[in-house]
């Protein structure tokens, strides 16, 4: 949208956001407001539901039945995510005639993206702690920022969201603790994971701008969906994370990593860019197990839901 | 024989700000959902604020029957909490001070780099 070549509906619509209003479903919206959020959310539930697969797989083989009750919950929750989020994305939708189906079908033909880690495997008890407490961590420092945003029916979806991410944060620091102040063997099993998640955790944010932001990023920031920078964000990642990490006695995979004591600016090695892409593009290590699972577990509750759909108290 | 005014109970709730949720305010009883709204306006926002209203006929609200309500507050659900997560903040600090050895064994002194962001 020119900001020149307003209509009223339009420069009216900017005003609310300029002065912080939030929007509502039913309110007037610009075309490419409803997209800019159709495709963020959508992309955000899709990774929540994605994103409880990677954990469900620890839930027959936790080690003890605490850790396996506290794992079952935290799986229910990141769907009950992406319940809430299909729930906001679809009234959005609905003026183009689209729903539910619609964001799974964009999933499965890979239309929709979800989150990089989530294509990642799981193959320790220490991947599972690493992911409630470095990932979700992660997770949390942008949903944080999303609590701003101008649209009302996301940041009160996000609000319920983040005060349950502080629960799987917990559950993964309890976890990673644990292991930190085990045997040689399970601290080494603790450092591994944190190997192989690292890079992962650097690629969430997305790649850094350096001073060129994108027609979407540029959009969002107008319009009050987002306020900060994909460095900004893993900056904020650094200064959380990386002194508590050290203090586990653990090496995080990057000699170069540094904090400049005067800007507070961290610098790091870059992550390969490339493969975070062929990631994203469903070409990661589990994504097509993990998209294969979800996607025939769709194809398999169809005739659930078309019997409930046809049972005579639906609608 | 009079004649009955045929009205309904509608239950009425407001949203003060748009981060919250609508919560419950109370009832009125009208013959329309616009009677209803300016009723709830009168009755129950002469003073304070909102910045959206519902109403609902009463009969349109399906609610959750009594002893399923009695099961729900027996589920016991300490695992789904942080209520068993408190000793992390304890030992956050511990090892911020007192930073573990590579090899797990504790520090002879000294602290990481820098400051812990909470
Ligand atoms: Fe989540
Ligand atoms: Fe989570």
């Amino acid at each position: 949208m020119l900001e020149e070549t307003l209509t009223d509906q339009e420069a009216y619509f900017l005003e609310r956001v300029d002065r912080g209003d939030r929007i509502e479903a039913d309110d007037w919206m610009p075309e490419d407001y409803r997209q800019q959020l159709v495709r963020l959310i959508a992309m955000h539930a899709v990774s929540e539901i994605m994103g409880a697969l990677p954990e469900k797989e620890w839930v027959p083989r936790a080690p003890t039945l605490y850790r396996k009750l506290a794992i079952t919950a935290k799986v229910q929750d990141e769907v009950g995510h992406g319940q809430l989020l299909i729930r906001v994305a679809e009234d959005l939708m609905r003026p183009w005639g689209k729903n539910r189906e619609d964001i799974m079908d964009d999933l499965f033909t890979g239309r929709l993206k979800y989150h990089n880690v989530f294509h990642m495997a799981t193959p320790t008890w220490a991947d599972a702690g690493v992911i409630g407490w470095l990932v979700d961590g992660a997770a949390v420092i942008t949903q944080g920022m999303s609590l701003s945003c101008s649209y009302a029916p996301y940041a009160r979806a996000l609000q319920r969201i983040v005060e349950e991410e502080g629960f799987h944060i917990q559950h993964g620091e309890s976890i990673c603790m644990a292991l930190a102040e085990g045997t040689p063997m399970q601290r080494a099993m603790l450092q591994d994971a944190l190997n192989r998640w690292w890079p992962a955790l650097l690629m969430f944010f997305g790649p850094p701008e350096k001073n060129q932001l994108s027609t979407h990023q540029l959009r969002n920031i107008r319009y009050r969906i987002r306020s900060k920078t994909n460095e900004e964000l893993r900056q904020r990642f650094f200064s959380k994370y990386v002194h508590r990490i050290w203090s586990l006695g653990l090496t995080i995979p990057d000699p170069t990593l540094y904090q400049d004591p005067v800007t507070k600016e961290w610098t790091y090695a870059q992550p390969d860019w490339e493969e975070f892409r062929q990631i994203v593009n469903n070409r990661g290590p589990r994504s097509e197990a993990r998209l294969g699972l979800r996607s025939t577990t769709y194809q398999e509750g169809e005739w659930v839901r078309r019997t409930i759909a046809l049972s005579p108290t639906a609608g | 024989m009079d004649e009955r005014l045929d009205f309904d109970v509608y239950e009425v709730f407001a949203q003060s700000d748009s981060l919250s949720p609508h919560v419950h305010v109370f009832n009125v009883l009208a013959s329309s959902p616009d009677m209803a709204m300016a009723l709830a306006e009168e009755n129950f926002f002469r003073r304070a604020e909102f910045v959206s209203l519902w109403v609902v006929r009463r009969d349109q609200i399906h609610q959750i029957g009594f002893h399923d309500r009695e099961g729900f507050q027996k589920t016991p659900k300490a695992y789904r909490t942080t209520d068993d997560y408190k000793y992390l903040r304890d030992k956050w600090r511990y090892y911020r001070d007192h930073p573990m050895n590579p090899d797990g064994s504790p520090a002879a002194g000294g602290t990481v780099d820098g400051t812990m962001d909470d």
